[in-house]
């Protein structure tokens, strides 16, 4: 290569450099007037979709009036981090058991969603609540129970 | 209503003569215009930032966030400044001082309007950048004080790349002086006054604009403070009302070089329709708007790109944009 065409690519490259330069300004120039996408959280909330996944909440069937658990344990041994007491009870001998407490510790629950997948009466679901805020450890412990009977 | 006809003033005028009372208002106005200049910039930078990445900036504080570096400042100022145990205390205390002086003193000559200029030099363009080259005395102190391999690295870097720049600035500038015959701020404003010098001088304008960009170590020239690598540069191990200094030196030195720009490129006080005053700011405004919209487009460069970019292009057109300039001043 001559002496000529190393100058000629030195200019090249100051002008092809300078054009994509001025391009990646118009860009983000463009950019200061488009619409922002950030949501101001406190005064704006957004619906979550279907298939957000919070903390497990108990279905409410109509049949029932009430969900369909029936205490079997599934979920208490499949969880990985021991995170939900089940406790359930017959109302006469030899009748069907039911859920009638069912507590998890949402503090130490990692989301995995195996109880869900796991309970054969399909009674739970993920809640789509994501507004948790807990001053102590213990009011991490939720009650699915309450929750259900508390629902709007 | 003029302010020397207030009997108080008055009095103080004959006492002490029109040119200190001058100076002393002078220097009241500027040490009040410097906080609230950086705190406004701050805030615009935020705002363009959070623009440019479909975000709002700052919105919580006052209309659009716009008190928030004001009680960004508050906060600043009541912290605890820590000095670090091995630091050179002397010198670390003496850094941040010697970064906000010539920043203000180069105010003195900067022509906001006809009227409004603290002190008419001769030598004012040479003031400038005299004073302007101590900064990077202050930011080596502050690294080499901090006994912080960080803030050492940032220091070493800021002085072989304001060493590089310094130069395409100042034969842009030379291009400029050798049309007007005058180191006059104001001389240099009056005589672009039915065409401004970008037309006749586009290149100077571009090499002067990139130059003054890395010289107050604006982005993409950032490197003394890349935080991505070097912490924060360096003043890493400054705290409390010592780093806001450092921060309110960038943004004076920012608003500085904007300044230089609109005077020696853009007309400085010339346009239609309104008081030079309301036309300087704007010019500066926009200028400094330009620079906070290239931070925020371009990434960093690396040390030797930086470099090369210095010696191997800015400084041969720079030099080629002179000697074309004389020649044709000659010839004229």
């Amino acid at each position: 290569m001559g002496p000529l065409s190393e100058f000629k690519k030195y200019v090249l490259e100051i002008l092809t450099g300078s054009k994509s330069l001025l391009i990646g300004m118009g860009i983000t120039f463009k950019r200061l007037f488009m619409p922002i996408v950030t949501v101001q959280y406190p005064r704006r909330k957004l619906t979550m979709t279907q298939n957000f996944r919070g903390h497990i909440e108990a279905i409410y069937f109509d049949d029932t009036k009430s969900h369909h658990c029936v205490a079997c344990g599934l979920c208490v041994r499949t969880c990985p981090s021991h995170v939900i007491k089940v406790q359930g009870e017959k109302e006469k001998a030899g009748g069907l058991k039911y859920g009638q407490k069912y507590f998890i510790d949402f503090t130490k629950c990692s989301l995995c969603g195996l109880c869900v997948d796991v309970c054969p009466e399909k009674t739970l679901t993920f809640s789509h609540e994501y507004e948790l805020v807990y001053l102590s450890r213990w009011d991490g412990v939720i009650d699915i129970m309450r929750r259900l009977e508390e629902r709007p | 209503m003029n302010i020397t006809q207030l009997p108080f003033i008055k009095e103080i005028y004959g006492f002490l003569g029109q040119d200190l009372v001058a100076a002393v208002i002078g220097i009241l106005i500027i040490l009040v215009f410097v906080p609230l200049n950086s705190a406004f910039l701050v805030w615009v930078e935020r705002k363009v930032a959070g623009h440019i990445q479909l975000r709002p900036g700052p919105m919580e504080v006052g209309p659009h966030g716009i008190l928030q570096t004001l009680i960004d400042a508050v906060k600043l100022m009541s912290k605890e400044m820590i000095t670090p145990k091995l630091a050179d205390k002397f010198l670390f205390w003496l850094a941040p001082i010697i970064i906000i002086i010539p920043a203000i003193v180069c105010f003195v000559v900067i022509p906001f309007s006809p009227l409004m200029q603290v002190r008419e030099m001769n030598v004012g363009i040479l003031l400038i950048f005299s004073f302007s080259s101590l900064t990077v005395l202050s930011i080596l102190m502050a690294g080499w004080a901090s006994n912080n391999k960080y803030a050492l690295i940032g220091a070493v870097r800021a002085v072989a790349q304001n060493v590089a720049y310094e130069i395409p600035l100042l034969l842009s500038t030379m291009s400029i002086i050798i049309m007007t015959n005058s180191f006059k701020m104001s001389e240099i404003t009056a005589a672009q006054s039915p065409v401004w010098f970008i037309v006749y001088q586009p290149v100077a304008a571009i090499i002067f604009f990139i130059s003054t960009t890395a010289e107050t170590n604006r982005a993409p020239f950032d490197l003394v403070e890349a935080e991505s690598e070097l912490v924060s540069g360096f003043h890493t191990e400054y705290t409390g009302m010592r780093f806001a200094l450092f921060f309110l030196a960038e943004y004076t030195n920012m608003f500085i070089a904007a300044s230089m720009g609109a005077v020696l490129f853009f007309g400085g006080w010339h346009g239609p329709f309104f008081p030079g005053l309301i036309w300087f700011v704007a010019k500066v405004y926009i200028l400094i708007f330009v620079i906070i919209w290239v931070r925020w487009t371009f990434p960093r460069l690396r040390f030797d790109q930086l470099m090369n970019f210095a010696w191997k292009v800015m400084i041969p057109v720079a030099l080629l944009n002179l000697m074309i300039t004389a020649i044709v001043l000659k010839v004229l």
